[in-house]
């Protein structure tokens, strides 16, 4: 009967599986126009008007105010969102509210301008994020765009209307939506709306006629939107087609080299349309050189700009590491089977202003077997690296001072060496060796340079005749003070470089140590806080900021657990309630946001999900006092809570095998009691059915004696099986391998004397005496349990010591505990025998239960009682023979109340 | 007096039919019902002096009945439960009900019960006028307006809480009284301790007043549920 009863554990965890695999998302309907006043909003209204007609539950989510009096018509008989106000520094902003709009979770929403960018503060910066959330909750969503939105056209489209839009979406969002409704009239018929008012209000038409509407630029816009309609319709039937043949890219890969040029936008975007076009793979590469370190914040910020860009438009983002950089994108080009680069021509004539060839030469010879794409950007300026002036003027002066010790240290040397009669080629080799020193002690290159001049200008006042001027007598001078600047120059160059290439290397090293470290410490990790706190600690050493984690459950988030640089305590901003919110909303939404990203960008921390694939074992959030991380911190730390989530999938699949193996075994033990107790009803319900039987036939006939006989046998059957009733009622408070307990203060004598009114009538044959001491001795116990505990040892001595044998209940205290003996004087239990006692079906007859009377069920039920009260239980001889029971009990101490 | 009037609530046939047999066979006079509705109209009915009543009916929870005859009647209503319900026993008693017996029980036992019953209601039908001023059981002896208890004759030193308890064991003589019950009379609350102070204070008396307390004369446990003043 229980082998066919599936276990409801699983059943559910199917269950759940089920449905979340079928968790609908919603469906995105996008109305896409080329231009404004094509009527998106109007198409998309009335579209709304038939979905509610068809019995859907239809809200307006955001609609932009419209003067299109046609527009606002459509308005009236749909439910309307109230709209998020928010207000920016002098005026306030009407934003869609999307909490709203969860909270109503209606089947369909509107929500207009896809690609708007919400006010600060909003959850997400952009709008189709909050369009993500509400798709992913299951609500279809219909929304508008225009086609100059969309990010890879943007700047073509920039090109031919000569206006930029900031407001863009990547492709993904517009190819991924389930539906594209073009929504497309003639250019001249556009235009007479625009002159008649409807689209802008007269000042704006004007101006919007001007540089935007003219009926080439439309056409053109036209043309774009109808070819990107095409073409995806194009690239989703080829997808369906490539789906089935179970390939999707070609061999084409794609590899375009991210930058912090402002022209280097323009470069990505060709190569993401090339990678389009050869629907190939698409990877963008950045090489970091140890001049990046100090890179300034502008082009740090148009760095990862364009690296949002590139991610945007669906590269994958990888980082190199090294100062070659034609060297590096070539390797790697060579590992990732990459097979076209596209850079643009200003990437030619960047830094290597004096002996090298260009890059692409250089790429050209590394890699020759490669497509390289140059894209020309002319009419940009000139790129130009700007130092960073970020040091702190304390160490710009201790630089300067170190500069300054040294020249006058080399002109000091250089008088005495003209003392000593030397050459003046010693005293230029000791200037030398003052720049290289200079170069080696200070941390800009700019110190070396000025020594390099400086020097010379030294050597020359000094030591060049005449003395003190600068001028210069022998026609030969000006060689060797030129050789003696570029000879300076260079060598502080190289020092300078060496050391900053070893610093980078140091750092490297130590980053690489901890991947390797943490590793090794989470394969060593029992345990899920053993996991995270080695983990955490990694992370703060890594990157010396305040870490704080979330262990997630089903969704919701286990307290924060915070990890600090050094030890002082977390400061209370990152753990606010607020905070806790962001990263629920991770690990709801298994998506990063907080500080640095475009969704809840005001918070203080960073939150990652700790995930793999779809489940999310926790979050972590990281402090973002300063700067964002860079590129190669973001990457560690990526792949160290690749790790941990790893790590943590794989000590909840153990749990889980663990539980399941658990109960499988109580599985087993609730079969094997049942096989045992149907065999053991059996047979005293035989005995007392057949014997009530032949009394109900033949008792007249039965002389008075084998009549009591019978009676007898009934009652003692019924007896046993009363008997067995009970300890069955207690096993089933065995639930999940723990005993629900109701535990109250017990006095023990009370206990004794109840258990001792219950035990077999045969006891009559037995002297049971109970010694116990004179305080009173209370224990926390679930009496019912305990009473069943003494019955069964009790019944147990009756049953197997012979008639007129001694049976001792001794009670005491002891350290903290209530200590229970029961002896007994009979023939004892063989020592064999005494390690299976308390195993269930385990009879002292022999081996399993298969005789009758012969349920072995009760001892170890006293075990498992015993156990469930955090006491133990034992057996051991008595002498000079004979067996002794004894457990323990907690102690309750009493303060009494009087 | 007349025979007593017992009626046996209880659904299953086979256990009515024992009850019904032993009352019989003992000088009962009885009557049975097999659901709870037939169970309120023959207590109007007929106003029986003791009901057994079993608390798992297939109708009214049994506890419903204990309030529906209480809201008319003190008629000394005995629950009959199975092991397992042991709170139902407890919210039994708290709802009104005078005794319990746990199935299975044997026939002595039911029987016992009924006497202990029958001699309580005989007394206090006896005693109505001076109720009370003094209590007697046996050898025991309390004096209400005094403040004193005796026993044997002597005099019994008695700490207000044991007095207390003794007081109200005896005005309820008979009666299973559940731990919370006692704690709330004589403490005004229930808290979790005062089961521990409760117990610690009933040994101290029953050290007192019985002469084996190991098998007590005059208090009987209940473990789980209470304690009860037996009528000698």
């Amino acid at each position: 009967m229980d082998g066919f009863r599936s276990d409801p554990d699983e059943l559910l965890r199917k269950i759940k599986k089920e449905e979340r695999s079928q968790q609908v998302t919603g469906h995105l309907k996008i109305f896409f126009g080329y231009a404004a006043g094509v009527g998106k909003t109007y198409a998309m209204l009335k579209a709304a008007h038939a979905a509610q007609r068809r019995g859907m539950d239809v809200v307006i989510g955001y609609v932009e105010p419209h003067a299109r009096p046609e527009t606002t018509a459509l308005f009236e008989g749909l439910e309307q969102l109230p709209d998020l106000v928010a207000a920016h520094r002098d005026i306030t902003l009407h934003e869609f509210n999307l909490d709203a709009a969860m909270q109503r979770k209606p089947q369909l929403i509107l929500v207009d301008e896809l690609a708007h960018t919400n006010a600060e503060g909003c959850r997400h910066a952009k709008r189709y994020q909050d369009i993500q959330e509400l798709l992913k909750a299951g609500i279809h969503v219909y929304t508008t765009i225009n086609v100059q939105h969309i990010e890879s056209l943007n700047d073509i489209i920039a090109s031919i209307t000569g206006v930029a839009v900031r407001e863009r979406i990547p492709d993904s969002v517009f190819d991924n939506a389930d539906q594209v409704e073009l929504v497309d009239i003639e250019p001249e018929e556009l235009i007479e709306r625009l002159n008649a008012g409807k689209i802008y209000r007269e000042t704006q038409a004007q101006k919007a006629l001007g540089n935007f509407f003219d009926i080439k630029n439309l056409t053109a816009l036209r043309e774009i939107a109808l070819r990107r309609c095409a073409d995806r319709v194009n690239r989703m039937s080829e997808k369906v087609r490539l789906s089935h043949r179970d390939i999707y890219y070609t061999d084409e890969h794609i590899l375009v080299c991210v930058s912090s040029s402002p022209t280097n936008s323009k470069i990505i975007r060709t190569a993401a349309r090339m990678a389009n076009a050869f629907k190939g793979a698409f990877t963008a590469l950045f090489v970091e050189t140890p001049s990046f370190l100090q890179m300034n914040e502008a082009d740090k910020n148009q760095l990862r700009e364009n690296i949002r860009l590139a991610q945007h438009l669906g590269a994958t983002l990888e980082t190199v590491y090294g100062d070659d950089i034609p060297f590096q994108i070539a390797e790697f080009a060579r590992l990732s089977g990459v097979s076209k680069i596209v850079m643009g021509r200003s990437n030619m004539q960047r830094k290597y202003v004096w002996s090298k060839p260009s890059l692409t030469e250089r790429l050209i010879t590394l890699a020759p077997n490669l497509d390289i794409h140059i894209i020309p950007d002319q009419n940009t300026p000139i790129y130009k690296r700007k130092r960073m002036r970020q040091k702190k003027g304390r160490v710009v002066l201790l630089d300067a001072v170190i500069s300054i010790l040294l020249l006058v240290a080399v002109t000091l040397v250089g008088f005495a060496f003209r003392q000593l009669g030397f050459s003046e080629a010693n005293i230029i080799t000791v200037y030398i060796l003052g720049v290289l020193l200079t170069a080696a002690f200070t941390n800009q290159r700019i110190y070396s340079l000025i020594c390099s001049v400086v020097s010379v200008l030294t050597f020359n006042y000094f030591f060049t005749e005449p003395y003190l001027t600068l001028k210069a007598y022998d026609e030969g001078y000006p060689v060797t003070f030129l050789v003696m600047f570029l000879s300076a120059f260079i060598t502080s160059t190289l020092a300078v470089r060496m050391k900053q290439q070893t610093k980078q290397a140091s750092e490297a090293a130590f980053r690489t140590k901890i991947l390797l470290e943490t590793n090794q410490l989470i394969q060593k990790g029992k345990g899920k806080n053993e996991i995270i706190s080695v983990v955490a600690n990694q992370l703060v050493k890594l990157l010396r900021r305040d870490v704080i984690f979330y262990l997630a459950a089903q969704d919701t988030l286990s307290e924060p657990i915070p990890f600090t640089v050094g030890s002082p305590p977390i400061s209370p901003a990152y753990i606010a309630a607020n905070e806790r919110a962001v990263a629920s909303w991770v690990c709801k939404n298994n998506k990063h946001a907080g500080a640095t990203t475009n969704t809840l960008g005001n918070a203080n921390c960073l939150y990652l999900a700790i995930r793999v694939n779809d489940t999310v074992y926790g979050v972590v959030g990281i402090a973002m006092p300063g700067e964002p991380l860079d590129t190669f911190e973001n990457n560690i730390m990526l792949s160290i809570l690749g790790e941990c989530a790893l790590a943590l999938e794989n000590e909840t699949a153990l749990k889980e095998r663990e539980q399941s193996a658990l109960l499988a075994k109580n599985e087993q033990l609730r079969a094997n009691l049942l096989r045992s107790i149907s065999h053991d009803l059996r047979t005293p319900l035989t005995s007392i059915s057949g014997n009530a039987g032949i009394l109900l036939a033949n008792a007249n006939d039965m002389d008075e004696k084998s009549r009591k006989k019978l009676y007898l046998d009934i009652y003692d059957d019924s007896l046993w099986l009363i008997n067995l009733v009970e300890n069955l009622l207690s096993v089933t408070r065995i639930e999940d391998g723990t005993m629900k307990l109701r535990l109250s203060a017990e006095l023990m004598e009370e206990v004794i004397a109840e258990a001792l009114r219950h035990v077999n009538r045969k006891s009559t044959e037995h002297k049971i005496v109970v010694q116990q001491p004179d305080e009173f001795l209370l224990a926390k116990i679930d009496a019912r349990l305990i009473i069943q505990v003494m019955i069964n040892i009790v019944d147990n001595a009756i049953k197997y010591t012979p008639p007129g044998s001694n049976i001792t209940i001794t009670t005491s205290a002891q350290d903290g505990n209530i200590i229970v003996e029961i002896a007994d004087d009979g023939d004892g239990i063989p020592d064999d025998a005494k390690a299976h006692i308390f195993e269930m079906f385990y009879t002292a007859n022999k081996g399993l239960a298969d005789s009758r009377r012969s349920l072995g069920l009760g001892l170890s039920l006293c075990k498992s009682i015993i156990a469930a009260h955090g006491g133990e239980i034992s057996v051991r001889n008595n002498s000079p023979k004979g067996t002794i029971f004894r457990f323990t009990l907690p102690k309750e101490e009493v303060t009494l109340r009087e | 007096m007349n025979k007593p009037l017992v009626l046996a609530v209880e659904d299953d046939a086979a256990i009515r039919n024992l009850i019904s047999t032993t009352l019989e066979t003992h000088n009962y006079r009885h009557l049975t019902a097999a659901s709870g509705e037939s169970a309120i109209m023959e207590a109007v009915s007929h106003n029986p002096d003791v009901v057994l009543l079993d608390l798992g009916l297939p109708d009214i929870d049994g506890i419903e009945i204990i309030r529906k005859i209480r809201s008319w009647s003190n008629m000394p209503i005995i629950v009959i439960s199975a092991r397992s319900e042991e709170t139902d026993k407890i919210e039994a008693l708290d709802a009104g009900a005078d005794d319990y017996l746990t199935k299975p029980f044997s026939v002595e036992e039911l029987l016992a019960r009924l006497r202990v019953t029958f001699r309580r209601l005989n007394y206090s039908a006896n005693n109505t006028g001076n109720e009370s001023a003094v209590f007697e059981n046996g050898n025991l002896k309390i004096d209400y307006s005094a403040c004193c208890v005796y026993l044997d004759g002597k005099e019994l030193h008695l700490t207000p809480i044991e007095y207390k308890l003794l007081c109200l064991l005896s005005k309820n003589v008979g009666k299973v009284l559940t731990h919370s019950f006692i704690t709330r009379e004589v403490w005004g609350s229930s808290w979790e301790n005062d089961v521990a102070s409760l117990r610690v204070f009933m040994a101290t008396l029953r050290k007192k007043i019985e002469k084996d307390p190991s098998s007590p004369q005059y208090i009987q446990t209940h473990v789980g549920i209470g304690y009860r003043m037996l009528r000698v």
